[in-house]
């Protein structure tokens, strides 16, 4: 049995137990079934190091006509997002939910985003791409509207709806692909060995109506109004997920797109400066905000422009890089979201500004949050550091200069976050807040995110001797 | 061959029989002997016509029963749906009346798709109709406006079917289900007025947009479990006719039908979503939605080709289930006076399994993978590309998008957390609920019993066709 498999079918057997459970049992499920997901994936990890690469692949019959199969699908690309998820999802299991708050409810909902990012990263048919994307946007949907804030339902609705016409317009590309090619398939790397054959027409229809998807889950800059108050407004564990991992389910779509399609070279430059935009525009809006989800979220949509950017460049550098990335940033800005979820239980307060002398009072949480801005700014033995590098030395080569204006972004954004961290986080030793305690969880949770962030980044080989 | 012919004479038999025990019922008033006789009779016939399904007999049983694959999937379908109608229906006082209208509207159901003749078809259809504007009488003392305006309808339809009829037989010679001859066929000005007054009589059965305003008032006037059995099943017997009367008799001009068929379809599709935006009471919303439905329906046969009819049959499929489903849930909340979005509010916390099961039925009218209306959508769409009508499949997607606002803006209500008391479980309506889900989930996963079955169905049609 293929371990792939297996990975997709542990969410569904924790699921049934979920249901068939009561509530002291959620956690552990969760947790169980996480685990094991990240078990495996290290697992897979340390067979592609030892033989230097990594490459599973197998196929089911599924409906006969149309012929489309379930084909599972596993190479370097997908073992680092995997590897990502994984993390994010073991982490936000055992601890977003902070408060405890219906607990069945939200490991039910982790279980299926487990589900979700096991098959999409895995996917080896668009079919199956499409499928896993819906289940992870109805998931996120319910997650932000159900378990978020007292205003989420609007941002969730906001959500639905940009990411089910992203899901529609990728619907309508992907049965182009199939219908309206020579190609008749659903299968990816049959698409991308057969590319060549597409019709050009076609082919600028598919791409145009692909990457308007990709762009709207990512999101770069002119689709990008869901997601301030998507992550804002979500709980803890919603906003990881959704951070850390559905907005890869577009970058990686975008990654395949300009794999599939050999004209996406000719588009490239106007994904690029999109992405270029992009990031620049959300390092200027984070420059009003105050609150510290809004924040990150702002951060995190910089972050996204810079891996489009990556993925744009289309060579090696760049498109490795923007994996890289993936990982760097999902497991920072997921980290960055546990953190706030703890400050905000800790303090009951968001605003940046009013948040003084968390040093004094939750030390661990105020740590974390400055290795986190850190680790955002790409500093030298983190993960966000290799990842910059390869994705501008990439840019350089295609876009020349043009291609290293993001730096300016990022420049402006960690600016703005020390600034901030030195106003509020860091500026008083007052004891004078009643503050609720953290629970050990918590401090795992941030553990094994700096863990990872650490060792990716001073270990990037163990990932990338697998990249010919 | 023998027991073939015993079998088909013994489904004709247990539909006369199911007439004949609901008149028996009525005179002794017996609900439960109602209800058991109906529901053997009903399994009954839908063992024998699955079997005949399978068997893929194709022969004419005294004339005027047809048993191929078409007939057999149908009357297979209808048979399960009005068991579920019928356990919908035991609560009403008039459930031994009822009982006699459900055996003669079988009677159609099964007359209609085994037609041999467009005169059979007729009869059918008005027989149904007939039927289903007494269950809307008996089924309460206030539905006399719905009944009325079922009934104008109706008669609008017979007198615009009859002068099609009219138009055909001088012309053809015969009224036998099988394509006009080549005197009718060569595009003449009789044909084309035949076609037209055809057309026009199914888009009222059909609810096709410039004729669908009896809808809603119907939908809202008659009791739901009636109400089910018009949008479950009269509106698929509809689409039957349509498809049957479309690609056998007028077969050879598919070319001038069609352009008419999708303009229909399309402005059906949004009509339908649009009017559901705004609507307040939930019967209205999914009145709306079952419009926007049937537009997505008429893809498949504005295509005019076998892989469009088998997306069709499908997506009838689909629906029937998912609407009757709908209807179940809001028929048990009308119990306790839930009518409105508004009350609607909470109903997550009251109980839990109508929330989940609704959402479910209603992501599944929304297309979203993996549940069965998922599956019916993707063949609509990929039957538009793949015979080139690409505008269609654009306007499907586009629609398929408008429809989840109103689906998500419900769901989002119901998870609005409120403490109020929960609210008691029906057994009856749970198990009609509990098979609904099980057809939506199970075959939506695994469609390709559903989609085979399809396909052997088209193909036997348009066998029908071409055969001299």
């Amino acid at each position: 049995m293929n371990v792939i498999a297996i990975m997709i079918i542990l969410p569904l057997i924790a699921l049934l137990a979920e249901i068939a459970l009561s509530k002291r049992y959620s956690l552990t499920i969760v947790s169980i079934s996480t685990f094991i997901m990240l078990a495996i994936v290290s697992y897979l990890l340390v067979v592609g190091f030892i033989h230097g690469s990594i490459l599973v692949a197998q196929s089911y019959a599924y409906i006969i006509a149309p012929s489309i199969s379930i084909s599972l699908y596993l190479n370097i690309a997908s073992l680092m997002l995997l590897l990502m998820a994984s993390v994010v999802l073991f982490v936000a299991s055992i601890s977003g939910n902070i408060g405890a708050e219906r607990a069945k409810l939200s490991s039910a909902l982790m279980l299926l985003f487990q589900l979700a990012a096991t098959g999409i990263f895995t996917s080896g048919t668009l079919i199956q791409f499409f499928i896993f994307w819906d289940i992870g946007v109805i998931t996120a949907f319910v997650m932000i509207n159900t378990l978020g804030t007292a205003s989420s339902k609007k941002a969730s609705m906001t959500f639905l709806i940009y990411e089910i016409f992203a899901s529609a317009m990728l619907l309508f590309a992907i049965l182009l692909i199939y219908f309206g090619t020579p190609l008749h398939t659903f299968n990816i790397q049959a698409i991308i060995s057969g590319s060549n054959s597409m019709p050009v027409s076609a082919q600028g229809l598919i791409f145009f109506f692909m990457a308007l998807a990709f762009m709207v889950n990512m999101p770069l800059f002119p689709f990008h109004s869901w997601l301030p108050g998507a992550y804002a407004e979500a709980s803890t564990q919603g906003s990881m997920a959704l951070a850390g991992i559905l907005s890869k389910f577009g970058a990686f779509g975008l990654l395949l797109t300009f794999e599939m399609l050999p004209i996406a070279s000719h588009y490239s430059i106007y994904v690029a400066g999109l992405a270029i935009v992009s990031s620049i525009y959300a390092s200027i809006v984070m420059l009003s905000q105050t609150d510290i989800k809004r924040i990150i979220a702002y951060a995190a949509m910089v972050e996204m422009g810079i891996i489009a950017l990556g993925i744009s460049a289309f060579n090696v550098f760049g498109t490795y890089g923007a994996l890289y990335g993936m990982l760097a940033q999902g497991l920072t800005i997921a980290f960055m979201f546990l953190i706030a979820g703890a400050i905000v239980f800790e303090f009951g307060e968001r605003d940046m500004r009013l948040l003084k002398g968390v040093i004094a009072n939750a030390k661990a949480s105020a740590y974390s949050l400055v290795v986190g801005v850190l680790a955002l700014s790409g500093l030298p033995l983190t993960s966000g550091f290799i990842a910059d590098l390869l994705i501008f030395i990439g840019a350089y080569k295609s876009f020349s200069i043009y291609g290293l204006v993001p730096l300016f972004a990022i420049i402006l954004m960690v600016a703005y976050m020390y600034y901030l961290l030195n106003k509020s986080v860091l500026s008083s030793r007052d004891r004078n807040w009643n503050v609720a305690y953290l629970g050990v969880s918590q401090k795992i949770g941030y553990g094994i995110f700096i863990a990872f962030i650490f060792v990716f980044g001073i270990l990037p080989f163990v990932l990338l001797n697998m990249v010919h | 061959m023998a027991i073939m012919h015993i079998i088909s004479l013994a489904l004709v038999f247990a539909a006369a029989l199911l007439a004949v025990f609901g008149i028996a019922s009525a005179m002794a008033k017996s609900r439960r002997f109602a209800l058991a006789s109906g529901m053997v009779l009903l399994a009954f016939a839908a063992i024998l016509s699955a079997y005949l399904l399978g068997s893929g007999a194709n022969y004419t049983m005294l004339g005027i029963v047809h048993i191929y694959p078409f007939s057999m999937l149908f009357v297979l379908l209808f048979s399960v749906l009005m068991m579920l109608i019928e356990v919908l229906s035991f609560a009403s006082k008039n459930f031994a009346g009822m009982q006699i209208l459900i055996g003669f509207a079988f009677i159609a159901l099964l007359v209609v798709p085994s037609a041999t003749s467009i005169i059979e078809i007729f009869i059918g259809l008005e027989l149904f109709s007939v039927m289903v504007t007494f269950m809307i009488i008996i089924e309460g003392k206030s539905h006399t406006e719905a009944a009325v305006k079922f009934f104008v309808l109706s008669a609008a339809s017979i007198a615009l079917f009859s002068a099609a009829l009219a138009l055909m037989l001088p012309y053809n010679g015969s009224m036998l289900l099988a394509p006009a001859s080549a005197s009718l066929a060569a595009g003449s000005a009789m044909l084309l007025l035949a076609l037209v007054f055809f057309i026009a009589a199914m888009s009222f059965d059909t609810a096709m947009f410039p004729f669908n305003l009896w809808v809603p008032d119907v939908y809202e006037g008659a009791s739901a479990n009636v109400t089910a059995t018009i949008a479950g099943i009269g509106k698929k017997l509809s689409f039957v006719a349509l498809i049957e009367v479309l690609f056998v008799f007028f077969a050879s001009s598919g070319s001038i039908y069609s352009p008419l068929l999708a303009l229909l379809s399309v402005l059906t599709m949004f009509y339908g979503n649009f009017a559901a935006m705004v609507q307040k009471r939930v019967r209205r919303l999914f009145a709306y939605s079952s419009i926007s439905q049937a537009g997505y329906i008429m893809i498949g046969v504005a295509v005019a080709t076998q892989y469009g009819v088998e997306a069709s049959i499908v997506q009838i499929i689909a629906h029937a289930f998912m609407i009757i489903g709908a209807f179940a849930l809001i028929m048990w909340l009308e119990t306790i006076n839930i009518r409105s979005i508004d009350d609607y509010s909470g109903l997550a916390s009251r109980s839990r399994f109508a929330a989940v099961s609704l959402t479910i039925i209603m992501l599944s009218m929304a297309g979203i993978p993996p549940l069965l209306g998922f599956d019916g959508k993707l063949l609509l769409f990929s039957s538009a590309i793949s015979a080139n009508m690409l505008i269609l499949a654009v306007l499907g997607v586009v629609n398929s998008f408008l429809s989840i606002y109103y689906y998500g803006k419900l769901i989002s209500v119901m998870f609005t957390q409120k403490e109020r008391r929960r609210i008691p479980l029906n057994i009856g309506i749970a198990a009609v609920v509990v098979v609904v889900l099980a057809v939506v989930v199970v075959l939506g996963i695994y469609p390709e019993p559903v989609i085979h079955a399809a396909s052997m169905a088209s193909s036997s049609l348009f066998s029908l066709a071409s055969s001299p």
